[in-house]
């Protein structure tokens, strides 16, 4: 049931908005974390998306009209 | 042959459906022509231009090399670098790229007709717009994501790089000016838009506290609520400005609203971005793409047919009372985002670079995006053109032309060639719950109109038509992310001013100082909000006059973008392809100086910015109106010394544009010279090749997926 093929299209999507919104960056950035500095205490949930809002907005890219 | 005709027998079909396309929007006989023949000709289009010629300038022009790790995978630190699947890095630049101008700039160049505007749209994104995002993509990649005005500065040289940093900064200024102008044009004497407006701040605050405190990271529940907020603010303002006591406290002159937004400008842009900006912009984006997407299955269900003629007689008499000047150059300057938008330039050069994946994925992403954008621009025009012909220039026509009241302006739309009765215009405005749609200059109030017959024609299958709703749905879908361009862009303009004044002074280059980033942000909200104000008040329509700087401003941008592409294409002993954005350019060139020409010298004062203004001085001189004055819709004295200061500024600011786009193309043609001639060795700032270790999917080879991509 779970995985049946009438529900494949919609986890794709489900799959595609948590990726485009940036609600799977955290875990992510946990496996390169760990992977780069191993044993180095990570950042929190909290602590990582408050920092990543923070970073993108101080270093803003254009956009267009 | 038998596997020739395999691989390419679907693409003959394309063709021919695409041919037969264009020959009914060329050729068709009868009162109306369907806007599937639109649809399906862009279609066609596309599918052939990005099949073929975008990977033509891939493998060939640009030589794309999969072998080679891009700056993501390199430099990857899971924050700005970073391989990114394409199809996510699709979305993020598209939604990054397509703003209010693919939809604003094809309303208002409907006047001509809507052939002019749709061959340029198309024709325009396959062999120029989207080949420089594509292009600029793919050099700032292979620069590890320099941005586009540090581009220029290396390939170029000082000169370059300081005239494209002031384009930036003169874009950025009259861009915020003309698309806050559009959101007050919207929003005037609406209770019920500017209810819903409103709204979208308290909104945007308890979704930024949701996200701050509450659950950090998920963006999708608060996204859901603050729509879900959202439909209410929407419901409620029907409410507000129908039956409730509230409606004239909810009633703003332009004026008040041109305050009310410098105000909030100046406030996002100081506040934290978790406050405002940065939940606003996910409400935004997401109201974006759901509406365009909406937009696109409604046109697809409907099939609407287009009832503005092929040519009007403005295109080629240059009288449009939407805005002057014939068909070239003015559709081409009236028309950027969706056809070719130097701003898309500095999405291209700066974040998308260091997220890609693969060499070969800018074809997906930078031309594929941009084709998506095109395409947004192709709806907007056909939600203009299935409005009636006397409505739309009832809308957008010059105020002055149309008078106060029905009647009025009933009578000249007469005079411009359509006809519209008093009874249409009041029943149009009581079908989408305003209390008149005259003079809604700016293209959203249009737009929303022809989304709301859309999409009422669709709810309508099911019993409920729904028009107001649909109507103030469209203009929030418009202002919001209006505002949220407003909101960002004030911030860009802050950084880039604390940077550059911070070259002279350190203190002020640091962002979190609280003075520096109070003197900056007020400094840009100041510039916008001059235009603004100057707009709004312009006796003569102020779209009629921002619009076509804004679009040389644009346009300008893209010429610097189109020659750093040259240049680099030269320098990497591509000479032979440097037609690929050498041509564009060419073209681009032509129609900006012309326009540029048009607008600093034309003895027509309803487009010569000079020639208005010798117009103004001789009525103030004389203490009377003269005769070319009051046609162009003065009514007063005091209405010629606000022309003759607000000409005074645009003449200057177009010649300003001219100059630097001389100066931009003379100095990279002495580069280009110099290295042709052999004189000179090319010097090249690429970032050196380092083998690849990632698949087309992200996965490293050789081992489990890990990290990066999906």
């Amino acid at each position: 049931m779970a995985d049946s093929p009438l529900l494949r299209p919609f986890r794709y999507a489900r799959d595609y908005l948590k990726e485009i919104s940036g609600e799977n960056a955290y875990d992510r950035y946990l496996e390169v974390h760990v992977a780069t500095h191993p044993g180095k205490p990570a950042m929190s949930r909290g602590e990582f998306y408050r920092w990543r809002q923070d970073d993108k907005y101080n270093n803003p890219g254009s956009r267009c009209p | 042959m038998n596997n020739g005709l395999r691989r390419y027998g679907i693409w003959v079909v394309v063709a021919l459906v695409g041919a037969v396309c264009w020959g009914m929007l060329a050729l068709a006989r009868g009162e109306t022509i369907n806007a599937g023949w639109l649809l399906f000709a862009a279609l066609a289009s596309y599918a052939i231009a990005y099949r073929f010629y975008a990977r033509f300038i891939r493998d060939r022009v640009l030589g794309a090399d999969d072998s080679r790790a891009t700056p993501g995978e390199r430099l990857n630190n899971g924050r700005d670098f970073e391989p990114m699947d394409r199809r996510v890095l699709f979305g993020h630049h598209f939604a990054a790229i397509a703003g209010a101008g693919p939809l604003v700039g094809p309303v208002l160049a409907a006047q001509m007709g809507f052939l002019p505007g749709t061959i340029w749209i198309i024709v325009g994104v396959i062999l120029a717009g989207a080949v420089q995002d594509m292009t600029t993509l793919f050099f700032s990649m292979r620069r590890d994501g320099k941005s586009l005005g540090q581009m220029a500065r290396e390939e170029i040289g000082p000169v370059g790089g300081a005239a494209a940093l002031i384009a930036v900064l003169s874009i950025m200024v009259i861009l915020l000016a003309v698309l806050a102008l559009v959101v007050v044009n919207a929003l005037a004497a609406s209770p019920w838009g500017s209810f819903s407006l409103a709204m979208t701040i308290p909104i945007a605050v308890l979704m930024g506290i949701y996200l701050r405190f509450l659950r950090p990271g998920r963006v999708l529940e608060v996204t859901i609520i603050g729509v879900a907020l959202l439909i209410l603010a929407i419901i409620g303002g029907g409410w507000i400005s129908e039956s409730s006591p509230y409606a004239a406290a909810w009633t703003f002159t332009p004026n008040q609203l041109t305050l009310a937004l410098i105000v909030y400008g100046f406030v996002a842009s100081v506040l934290p971005v978790w406050v405002l900006l940065a939940p606003r912009d996910y409400l935004s984006t997401f109201m974006k793409i759901g509406t365009i997407a909406l937009l696109a299955i409604g046109i697809a269900i409907t099939l609407p047919p287009m009832h503005m003629p092929r040519f009007t007689e403005f295109a080629f008499n240059g009288q449009g009372p939407v805005f002057a000047g014939s068909l070239f150059p003015f559709v081409f300057i009236i028309i950027a985002c969706g056809a070719l938008s130097g701003f898309h330039s500095l999405v291209a050069s700066g974040t998308t670079p260091k997220l890609i994946q693969k060499e070969s994925q800018v074809r997906p992403i930078g031309y594929g995006a941009m084709l998506a954008e095109s395409f947004v621009a192709v709806m907007a025009m056909i939600a203009a053109t299935t409005l009636d012909p006397g409505v739309y220039f009832a809308m957008n026509a010059n105020p002055a032309l149309l008078g106060d009241s029905l009647q009025s302006a009933s009578q000249a739309v007469n005079s411009f060639g359509f006809s519209v009765t008093p009874e249409t215009l009041q029943a149009t405005a009581n079908a989408v719950g305003e209390d008149s749609i005259v003079g809604r200059t700016g293209g959203a109030p249009t737009l929303a109109v022809g989304i709301s017959a859309i999409f009422s024609g669709v709810t309508g299958i099911f019993g409920a038509a729904l028009q107001a709703f649909w109507y103030h749905f469209a203009i929030m879908f418009e202002a919001l992310f209006i505002l949220t361009t407003v909101d960002a862009g004030t911030r860009v303009g802050r950084f880039m001013i604390q940077d550059l004044v911070g070259n002279v002074w350190r203190p002020f280059a640091r962002t979190s100082w609280l003075p520096g980033n109070l003197i900056a942000s007020a400094l840009i909200v100041a510039g916008w909000g001059y235009f603004l104000w100057a707009g709004v008040n312009d006796p003569l329509g102020g779209i009629n006059q921002l619009f076509p700087l804004f679009g040389i401003a644009n346009q300008l941008l893209a010429a610097v973008a189109l020659t750093v592409g040259t240049t680099i294409l030269i320098k990497m002993g591509k000479l032979r392809y440097a037609w690929v954005t050498a041509l564009p350019l060419a073209w681009d060139a032509a129609v900006t100086l012309t326009a540029s020409w048009q607008k600093i010298f034309s003895t027509d004062p309803a487009i010569g910015f000079f020639a208005q203004r010798a117009a103004a001085q001789q009525s103030i001189q004389a203490g009377k109106l003269n005769d070319t004055m009051a046609a162009l819709g003065a009514a007063s004295v005091d209405d010629a010394r606000q022309i003759l200061v607000n000409t005074t500024v645009d003449g200057v600011l177009s010649i300003l544009f001219a100059v630097m786009i001389i100066i931009v193309i003379v100095d990279a043609a002495r580069v280009w010279l110099g290295i042709i001639s052999g004189g000179k060795e090319p010097e090249m700032s690429e970032a050196p090749w380092q083998e690849s270790h990632l698949d087309s999917e992200g996965h490293e080879i050789g081992r489990e997926p890990v990290g990066a991509g999906r």
